[in-house]
Order: structure tokens, then C-alpha cells, then sequence
């Protein structure tokens, strides 16, 4: 049984289909980008995978359960327990400090523990500024912190929404670095990119187009 | 982690949570200024309504039978009198320390030496009453009639005035051509006695055409020593309620034992004259109705003025607690979206929300305690020219108040708060 199955789901807004009629699959472990250019329906994807937004028609599996038809309370227990979620504007908390902001996803997870999130904060880098405000990081810094609060719960899958979209290069590379070794280490990536560089780093890539699936590339010369 | 949290929203949002706490504060201090007003208010409106004189007059029994028979206002035409021996009685009743000042009167009609009859009135003026009970007093005229305006010369000091003085209305000091320092000369059956006018006054009725002198002097003129016609009381009185109506209209009688001793502790203006019957012989006290009235109507209005500042300041600040604590939602949607999309459940978003809100309604409130006793002090200085009584009861009355307000002010951000969709504010949709 697939991790993640999408069947033939739409989602309209009035007039508007910001997806229509979309299938995909994604395994345990796997890492897939996402792509298309703005207004294809990637956020909208990457919603309704986080159990963000609920899909108007089709199905979607996560681990065997259909999550379009659960309640918003089941909803947010699936989004504290099986997914890590990192944006493109960090969202940070802006009055907690670093390990402050990954304490508070172990919080409504179960027990907030500071030795964990100073580990999790050590694993990209940044354990030398836990203790500074997101307004003292760089925004390469504010992302490494967003991905180490995605993953402190280990979560079944990490959704990333163009993670390194307000990043130089090499934050970029660090952040592609650390999404290599969380592969490594078996955990399922999907990550909505514009970028073809970052979609490259990835096993297999979908293209979305006026929120259709058009496209479904393998990289052939993936490596972990 | 809560605390944690709690400590950043608070220390690290220190300009949001001040200005709520400011908008908590100013609610929190109108609301205490106007309470403690309004619970003392009654003392001091019955303080300055003292001012206008005596709100009973105690007159004898026979007299008063014949006055309501007749229809006579003056009791001075019949021959009944009052005990002077009783006078400090009425310092002796329940109610005896809301006695705040009586005098006994005594009037004659004497001749001047050119055979004019001019109506003498003895009271006192300034007497030193020094009571059993340890408490001293100045009573008399000089402050039951203290709208009186003194034309020319000054008011009688009796206790340190040398021989028989008199004041004279300025209407009969105009027709008899008299100033401060002449003297004047009456005649009765009972003898002669030459006064010293020590002041003309104008009180704006028929006390302009009399002469008033001490009590002493108006009673050997009248030959009535030892006795005394009538006796004005100004005293403290709660305004009337139906159980006072009803003692009033019905009689004390008519109260069961319960409502008696309700009514008897109780400083309404029929008590008070009950038990001033009760230690003056055959006598009858009654309310003047005009000024007891007025002072019920005074109060119950500034009373309800008050409460009405009190409810337009705490509407006041629920707005602006509302538009605060909305814009600080506004401005952290994207926090609070955050939250819930890391798995936060509404109720403990709200939760720490309301929190951090309490938290600066305790600081606003405190603060705003202090300053509405400041700004009571100020009113209280202004109006009443005395300090206003800080009443414990209001502190839990103000807490209560701001809590709710703080609450009610804040459901439209916590609406805004469960409606907010974590997709729509991280990503735009």
C-alpha cells in the first residue's frame, strides 16, 4: 500500500478548478517534487495533502485513510502526528527563540523536551543560535530552524513548499543537503518547487498545469 | 511551554500589551472612581445638602394638633412649649451621630422704643455642646441658615461675644435706618433688654423683617425661661424606601417586628424623627418634606449618573479591547495559523490567547485601581471639597467588571481566531 494515494481529485473555487482530476502515488520514502509554474495548483496540492484544505471531489489515502472525509479535529491529530510541514516563509514565531520554535511543535505533539529540539537544531547546524529570535537569524537560518520544527515529531511525511525560494545559493545547497540526508535516512519528501534545480535533486518529478497533472518525470541519475 | 510562551507573547509584545493594558486601565480607573464616588456620594450629597438647613423640625405635641386643625404654620401663636432640659437628648438617640447639628428656637413679638413690634427669634448660634458621649459640637444658626448673606457686620459668636448681641433682617435694618454697631432696644411685659447689632443679614424671606438674639435673651423677653418653642434638627438620612413610605404613612405599627427593627436601624429621616420623639416630652418631630425629598431625588440621580459613567466607561473599553485584541489577532494570524497547522487545537490557541489577555487586564486593571483612586481623590476635592472613601467592596467589583469586559471585548478576536484556516494565511488561499 502506498504512503500517499491521490484519486481523481479536484478542487474548485467558484468558478475556478485549481485542480482537476488529479492521481498520484508516492511510497514510503520517496522523494517527489512537485512542479509548475504559479497558479497550476501546487499550494493547493501541497493543502490538501497537509490536511490543510479538504478536496471537493476524488480520494486521498494517507496511510490507508481517506483524509478528504475526516473532520477538522481528525484532521489537525493527522497533521501533529504523521506530517512536517516547512514553508517558504519560515513562519517562525517571532517572540520564541530558535529551540523555542521547535519546543512548541513538540508541544501540541506530546512533551516538549529542549535536550531533543537542541539535537534536532544541531542536525542543521544551527545549535549555536537556539537561544537567538528568528529576527537575529538569516533567512537561510529561519528555514534551517522551520525544517528542524518539521522534523522533531518524525513524522511520516515532510511537506516542503518551495523551501528555498527566499534562498541564496548556498542556503539552498545546505537545505538540499539536509533534505538528501533525511532521504537517506527514509523519510518521505514531497516538495512543491518553480525551480528545476531543486526538482532535479528529487526521485521522481510531477508537473502541474492549470491544475492538471501533465507530466511525470523519473530522474534517472538520482543519487542518495 | 505554555509559560514559555506565555512569557514571550508578554515580554517580547511589550507596545501591543501595553496599549491593551493602558485601554484595561483607563475602563478599570473610571470604573473605580465612579464606584467609590458612587458609594459615598450618599454622605457627601448629605453633607452638602446640609447646607440648605434642617431637614426636621421638632415642634409640641399641642401646638402641632392645633397648627395641622387650623392650618397654622406659625407654631409661635399657641402656648405649648418645649423641655430646654431635653435638648441633648437628641444627641443621645440610635442615630444620634448623624445628628450633625439642631438648635432650639424661641420667639416673642417686642416692642422698639419708638412702640414698632418687630417679631424677636432666640436661637443659638455657635453654642459649644460638649456631650456626655465625648463628642464636641458647634451648633446653631450660623450653620442651619448658612445661605444667609451678611450685608454688614458678622454673625454672632457666643463664645466670645461680650454682652446681648442681635442680628437684624436687612429689610427691617433698612426701615429702621440700622448698621452693624447700633444698638437697638425691646420691650416686652417681661422687661427691656438693649442689644448690641452685631450684623444685618439678607435671607430672602420673612427672616429679613425680624431680629434674631441669642436663646437666652429671647426668652426673658418672652418671660418663657427654661422653655422653648420649636427645635430644628439637620441630620444625615438615608433616602426613603417603601419600608420607610410605609412606616411614614401607616405608622410604625403597622411594620412587623422584622420591618421595625429594619426600619428603627435604619438612618431613614422617619426613624430619626421617631426616635427623636421618643426622648423629647410630648413632642412631635417631623420631616421638612421639601428637603428630605429633594435629597432622596439628588442622590437617587447622581446615584444613577453615576452608574451610567460607570457602563458607558467599561463599553468604552470593551471597544477598545475588542479592536485591540482584533488587530493583535489580525497582525498574528499568521502565528496563530501556524499553530494550528502544526497540530495546535483551537481551544489551546485560545486558550494561551486569552491568557496573555488576562494577564495585562490583571496589569491594567491594578493599575487603573490606583488611578481611579486618584481621579475619585480629584472629584471628590473638586465637588465635595473632602477625599472620597475608598470602599473595599469595589475592588471585587472592578475585577469582576474587567474580567468580564476584557472577555466580552475579546469574542469577536477569538471568533476571528476559530475561523482562521491555517491553508488561508500560509499560503495565501
Amino acid at each position: 500500500m502506498s504512503l500517499l494515494e491521490i484519486k481523481n481529485v479536484s478542487k474548485i473555487y467558484g468558478p475556478l478548478k485549481a485542480l482537476d482530476n488529479v492521481s498520484l502515488k508516492v511510497e514510503n520514502g520517496e522523494w517527489v517534487a512537485i512542479m509548475g509554474p504559479s497558479g497550476s495548483g501546487k499550494s493547493t496540492m501541497m493543502n490538501i495533502i497537509g490536511c490543510m484544505d479538504k478536496a471537493s471531489t476524488g480520494e486521498v489515502l494517507l496511510d490507508g485513510v481517506d483524509i478528504a472525509k475526516e473532520s477538522d479535529k481528525k484532521l489537525t491529530a493527522i497533521r501533529r502526528d504523521k506530517i512536517g510541514l516547512i514553508f517558504q516563509q519560515f513562519h517562525l514565531v517571532n517572540y520564541l527563540t530558535a529551540v523555542e520554535n521547535v519546543m512548541v511543535s513538540q508541544y501540541y505533539h506530546s512533551m516538549p523536551d529542549e535536550k531533543e529540539a537542541l539535537e534536532a537544531l544541531e542536525r542543521v547546524g544551527l545549535k549555536d543560535r537556539a537561544k537567538h529570535l528568528p529576527s537575529q537569524l538569516s533567512g537561510g537560518e529561519q528555514q534551517r530552524v522551520c525544517i528542524a520544527r518539521a522534523l522533531i515529531n518524525h513524522p511520516e511525511i515532510v511537506l516542503a513548499d518551495e523551501p528555498t525560494g527566499n534562498l541564496d545559493e548556498d542556503n539552498e545547497n545546505i537545505v538540499l543537503d539536509i533534505f538528501k540526508q533525511l532521504h537517506r535516512e527514509g523519510t518521505t519528501l514531497i516538495v512543491v518547487t518553480h525551480d528545476p534545480e531543486v526538482a532535479e535533486e528529487a526521485q521522481r518529478t510531477v508537473v502541474l498545469e492549470h491544475g492538471r497533472l501533465v507530466k511525470e518525470i523519473i530522474n534517472e541519475n538520482f543519487t542518495d | 511551554m505554555f509559560f514559555r510562551m506565555l512569557k514571550g507573547a508578554l515580554f517580547r509584545q511589550k507596545s501591543k500589551m501595553i496599549m491593551i493594558a493602558i485601554t484595561i486601565a483607563l475602563g478599570a480607573s473610571l470604573a473605580t472612581a465612579m464606584l467609590n464616588i458612587m458609594l459615598d456620594v450618599g454622605d457627601k450629597m448629605n453633607q452638602e445638602l446640609k447646607t440648605y438647613g434642617a431637614n426636621i423640625t421638632v415642634v409640641p405635641k399641642e401646638s402641632s394638633v392645633i397648627d395641622d386643625l387650623y392650618e397654622i404654620e406659625d407654631g409661635s401663636t399657641t402656648k405649648a412649649f418645649l423641655k430646654e432640659e431635653e435638648l441633648g437628648k437628641i444627641k443621645t438617640i440610635f442615630w444620634a451621630f448623624n445628628i450633625v447639628d439642631f438648635a432650639p428656637f424661641s420667639d416673642t413679638t417686642a416692642a422698639l422704643s419708638d412702640g414698632t413690634a418687630v417679631k424677636v427669634v432666640g436661637s443659638w448660634f455657635n453654642h459649644h455642646l460638649a456631650l456626655p458621649t465625648g463628642e464636641e459640637l458647634d451648633a446653631g444658626v450660623t450653620s442651619l441658615r448658612s445661605w444667609w448673606e451678611i450685608k454688614d457686620g458678622e454673625w454672632i459668636d457666643e463664645q466670645n461675644s461680650e454682652g446681648n448681641s442681635a442680628m437684624v433682617g436687612s429689610v427691617l435694618a433698612e426701615k429702621l435706618g440700622l448698621s452693624a454697631g447700633d444698638t437697638v432696644t425691646l420691650s416686652t411685659d417681661n422687661g427691656k433688654e438693649t442689644l448690641k447689632v452685631v450684623g444685618i443679614f439678607d435671607a430672602g424671606g420673612d427672616e429679613d423683617e425680624q431680629i434674631f438674639t441669642t436663646h437666652d435673651v429671647a426668652q426673658k423677653l418672652s418671660g418663657t425661661e427654661g422653655l422653648l418653642n420649636s427645635i430644628e434638627v439637620s441630620a444625615l438620612t438615608t433616602p426613603d424606601n417603601e419600608l420607610a413610605v410605609k412606616a411614614a404613612k401607616e405608622g410604625p405599627g403597622s411594620l412587623t417586628p422584622k420591618e421595625y427593627e429594619t426600619w428603627y436601624c435604619t438612618a431613614y429621616v422617619s426613624s430619626i424623627c421617631y426616635q427623636i420623639q421618643e426622648v423629647i416630652t410630648d413632642s412631635v418631630a417631623a420631616p421638612v418634606r421639601q428637603v428630605a425629598d429633594s435629597e432622596g431625588t439628588i442622590l437617587e440621580k447622581t446615584q444613577l449618573l453615576m452608574i451610567l459613567i460607570t457602563i458607558l466607561s467599561l463599553i468604552g473599553s470593551a471597544l477598545g479591547i475588542s479592536n485591540l485584541v482584533t488587530a493583535s489577532v489580525m497582525e498574528r494570524s499568521n502565528e496563530i495559523g501556524l499553530l494550528k497547522a502544526i497540530g495546535a487545537r483551537d481551544y489551546r490557541i485560545t486558550g494561551i490567547v486569552l491568557t496573555e489577555i488576562i494577564i495585562t487586564a490583571v496589569f491594567g486593571g491594578a493599575a487603573g485601581y490606583f488611578m481611579g483612586y486618584g481621579f475619585a481623590q480629584i472629584i471628590g476635592q473638586t465637588v465635595f471639597s473632602s477625599s472620597i472613601e475608598m470602599k473595599p467592596m469595589v475592588i471585587p467589583i472592578v475585577a469582576v467588571l474587567i474580567v468580564l469586559v476584557t472577555l466580552i471585548g475579546s469574542i469577536p478576536a477569538i471568533r476571528m481566531m476559530l475561523r482562521l484556516r491555517p491553508a488561508e494565511v500560509l499560503h495565501g488561499r
